[in-house]
């Protein structure tokens, strides 16, 4: 098993959370939605695996290339 | 009603039916009459900026107002607006210090909680920018659009709804181009022209217009271009070198490429001032050779022409109608909703300045 940090690309505000702690997800699936400049900016599961830590809330401002989750494989 | 939907990045949009809520207190339901097809759009088409899918983009369109919630004194049914992505909240830090463009409150869309603006059998589709102009019907917030004056014709109203304020107001605003000082466009699509005919109303004395096709440098030429540059074929660098002897005041890049963002700034003489106005993909980082900087060269970005648009577009709209501003150029192609995917891949090749939908 392999811990796998998901970075955010952008700068933004997290507006939704799509997985909770536990969660099983695949590839590409969208774990929260960021707005940046109006955008709604999807950040996605960069493998398979289980949601294992989520490190932010909805309304938290999120830096470029801040770990905002971790998926455990 | 019928819409433009992006379902997967780098396939056609899907002309599909759609449904959109009815307006809260403070939105308004507008009914398009022409949207511009931007190249912005294609960057999110392409996934070169990643967005919520399925959308419907567009985000550059003129109309009439349908409807209009129940809080909502600015404008009543019948109003010709301009609608604008640079939706302002108002009382935020940006917003009070007149950095309109740069408003980042959430409160111009819907929450999380709400039901969503647009859905098609109860699955939401996102609305793109807080916009989505590539349907037959828009709800927006009212701090997205601005009244006009009836005289002004849609399909021109609509280039103002992004092109002309993003390359206009990167020259007025963000720049601040004085009378007489020396400008390079680089790229002359849509934005980059918007951007010459803004330094030309602003009292450049040398444009410079830099480009790849030689049809898009003689209609910079027609909008106000005193150099052309083929930067396929000649050395761009030096020949803007050469033509303002040492460097320009002012460059633009109207592209979104690290090349031309760098050459941008190359192409400065000393105190001179680059303006990113592209969309530089997500990841890129741009390099800038350290010791220009001492020679005080400076490079910014420019977001939708650091706009006041509910200023600015009515007096864009007093240029165009006064002969300054030239928008009836800009239109290549006017187009249904059914041809969206057309304009979109003629703007891949680039020969074209601007196909704009109408609707029915």
């Amino acid at each position: 098993m392999s811990r796998v940090e998901i970075e955010s690309e952008v700068t933004g505000n997290v507006w939704k959370i799509e997985v909770k702690i536990g969660d099983k997800v695949e590839t590409e699936d969208v774990l929260m939605i960021l707005e940046s400049m109006k955008m709604e900016i999807p950040v996605e599961a960069a493998c398979a695996g289980t949601v294992v830590e989520l490190l932010v809330k909805e309304e938290d401002v999120v830096e470029e290339d801040q770990v905002v989750a971790i998926i455990e494989t | 009603m019928k819409a433009a939907v992006l379902r997967e990045q780098n396939k056609p949009l899907e002309i599909e039916e759609v449904q959109i809520s009815k307006p809260g207190p403070r939105e308004v339901m507008v009914r398009p009459v022409a949207a511009g097809v931007c190249h912005s759009d294609l960057h999110f088409m392409d996934g070169s900026y990643p967005y919520m899918l399925p959308t419907i983009l567009g985000h550059e369109s003129a109309g009439i107002v349908e409807e209009v919630g129940s809080d909502v004194t600015y404008v009543k049914k019948g109003d010709h607006v301009i609608t604008c992505l640079s939706a302002f909240c108002g009382h935020c830090n940006k917003c009070l210090t007149g950095h309109l463009s740069l408003c980042q409150s959430p409160e111009v869309s819907r929450t999380a909680d709400e039901q969503p603006r647009l859905h098609q059998n109860n699955q939401p589709i996102h609305q793109f920018l807080n916009l989505s102009s590539f349907a037959e019907l828009m709800l927006i917030h009212e701090h997205a659009l601005v009244k006009i004056r009836e005289d002004m014709p849609f399909d021109r109203a609509a280039l103002i709804g992004c092109s002309t304020t993003t390359g206009v107001g990167a020259v007025f605003h963000t720049a601040g181009v004085e009378p007489g000082s020396s400008v390079a466009v680089i790229g002359c699509g849509g934005v980059g022209l918007a951007a010459i005919n803004g330094a030309a109303i602003a009292g450049a004395g040398q444009i410079i217009a830099v480009d790849m096709v030689d049809s898009k440098l003689e209609l910079a030429k027609a909008l106000g271009a005193t150099h052309t540059i083929n930067a396929g074929k000649s050395d761009a660098i030096g020949e803007v070198m050469e033509i303002t002897r040492g460097g320009c005041d002012y460059t633009f890049e109207a592209i979104g490429l690290k090349a031309t963002a760098e050459q941008a700034f190359k192409m400065l003489g000393s105190g001179g001032t680059a303006t990113i106005i592209g969309m530089i993909p997500v990841g890129t980082m741009i390099e800038l050779h350290g010791v220009d900087f001492l020679a005080e060269k400076k490079i910014q970005g420019s977001n939708m022409g650091s706009n006041r648009f509910r200023v600015d577009m009515p007096r864009f709209i007093d240029f165009y109608l006064s002969g300054k501003l030239h928008l009836d150029e800009m239109i290549s192609k006017r187009i249904k909703l059914a041809d969206v995917n057309d304009a979109l891949n003629a703007l891949k090749t680039g020969e074209d300045a601007r196909h704009v939908i109408m609707f029915d």
